[in-house]
């Protein structure tokens, strides 16, 4: 089994492909998983769009997460589901990528992506560029075995305080080692932008629960993460500061904005629209 | 593409879209993006900024925007080594950096300045022009009017 398909791989199996332009492919989420973040899934749509763009610049170049104009966030993805994937590139190029691309899953739209772009680095400084092709071969050929996937490591915030319903911080210490880092990426570890935007929505978690409550029935829930910018490689080890704050709140929907720093730095932001939803 | 530059009335034409790109990508408020605000000193742009306004702005215009492609653009017909020498730009592209960039007063531009230097200069009129440029590449090839 090659080890990256059981640390931070989302795409099993690569179906259509314009290098370029776009592709289809497909991942299962291992059935014996606990659960598994919707942020994943709109990683599996980022990878799939890597693919297609390192493809096109004959592995010379690859992709990192850096802008996301809107994640829509439709349904919770579960273990054992089948993520049909696409993405369709508007641009390819030596120094950034732009695309947008969804998530299915029996036919109906899960996750969905707009207007994401994503500055292009040197393959060579990040990975082993001929293990990478190795990789693409595999998962546009026979694919990976599904399952591999052994999950992400529970990550936990540190709550600092706040203005209760209006602003809340918190930290996030990325760990020295983790599984993940195997794989994003072998020669330079970098803390992955979903896990970023995973520990954002959970501090947004926090602070929906000192809303007023939505109407009878609902629950405050993410419905659209938008303006997503992630400004610098966040490594092992760094001490991230999280602030998530009330923008505009109506009886059913709510605007947090969620900024991360390093050493008082900005390293990333982004808007999360919170909808009130039924309470399944 | 016509060499003629931009008019003021072409600049306006444009910059209250490209002001709303800029506020938007940089996450600040409309008022603050004066037309000669500069991106990196003023409004607190970084290289991913840059990157962001760029496929706002593609969006908003649609236009092709050649990210990157400024500083070549401003070099004209001057080759490479006649532009820069050893990081620093030549006082031929000097010459020629000043005239492209018309927008920027001459005091904003440092001796030596440093080709790493060039996007500190950038303002919003600079965008607006990009813009301008690209628009009437497009009518020039006939894909059409600009948005």
């Amino acid at each position: 089994m090659n080890p990256h398909f059981c640390a931070f791989s989302f795409v099993d199996r690569i179906t259509r492909l314009e290098p370029g332009v776009g592709a289809r492919g497909h991942y299962t989420i291992p059935a014996q998983l606990n659960g598994f973040p919707i942020s994943l899934a709109a990683e599996a749509v980022g990878q799939l769009a890597a693919w297609a763009a390192m493809a096109a610049m004959d592995f010379e170049f690859r992709p990192v997460a850096g802008i996301a104009g809107r994640v829509h966030l439709l349904s919770p993805v579960q273990p054992g589901m089948v993520l049909e994937l696409s993405a369709d590139l508007k641009t390819a190029e030596s120094d950034a990528v732009a695309y947008g691309g969804e998530v299915r899953v029996h036919g109906n739209t899960v996750v969905q992506l707009e207007n994401c772009v994503g500055p292009m680095v040197n393959v060579r400084d990040f990975d082993d560029p001929a293990g990478v092709r190795a990789r693409f071969d595999l998962i546009c050929s026979d694919g990976a075995v599904p399952g591999a996937f052994e999950g992400v490591p529970v990550i936990p915030l540190g709550r600092m305080g706040g203005e209760r319903g209006r602003s809340l911080s918190a930290t996030l210490a990325v760990p020295a080692a983790a599984p993940f880092f195997l794989d994003h990426f072998p020669r330079r570890p970098v803390f992955p932008g979903t896990l970023q935007m995973q520990a954002n929505l959970e501090l947004v978690s926090w602070l929906a629960a000192e809303l007023p409550p939505p109407p009878n029935g609902t629950a405050w829930k993410p419905r659209t993460i938008s303006d997503v910018k992630l400004r610098t490689f966040i490594a092992p080890n760094d001490n991230l500061e999280l602030e998530a704050k009330l923008i505009e709140l109506t009886a059913d929907s709510a605007i947090i904005s969620v900024e991360t720093r390093k050493q008082q730095r900005l390293t990333g932001s982004a808007r999360v629209l919170l909808k009130s939803q039924e309470v399944r | 593409m016509t060499h003629n530059p931009p008019t003021q009335e072409e600049i306006m034409a444009v910059f209250p879209k490209v002001a709303a790109a800029m506020a938007d990508a940089l996450g600040c408020d409309l008022e603050k993006v004066k037309l000669d605000a500069s991106l990196i000193d003023d409004l607190g742009a970084e290289s991913i900024d840059f990157l962001d306004i760029v496929f706002r702005l593609e969006r908003a215009f649609k236009v092709k925007i050649p990210r990157g492609k400024i500083v070549e653009e401003s070099r004209g017909d001057l080759s490479e080594a006649e532009f820069e020498n050893g990081g620093h730009v030549t006082a031929a592209g000097l010459d020629r950096l000043k005239a492209y960039l018309s927008e920027v007063p001459p005091e904003r531009f440092p001796a030596p300045l440093s080709v790493a230097h060039i996007p500190r200069l950038f303002t919003t009129e600079t965008f607006c022009k990009l813009v301008i440029r690209q628009q009437r590449a497009a009518v020039a090839e006939g894909s059409g009017q600009p948005a």
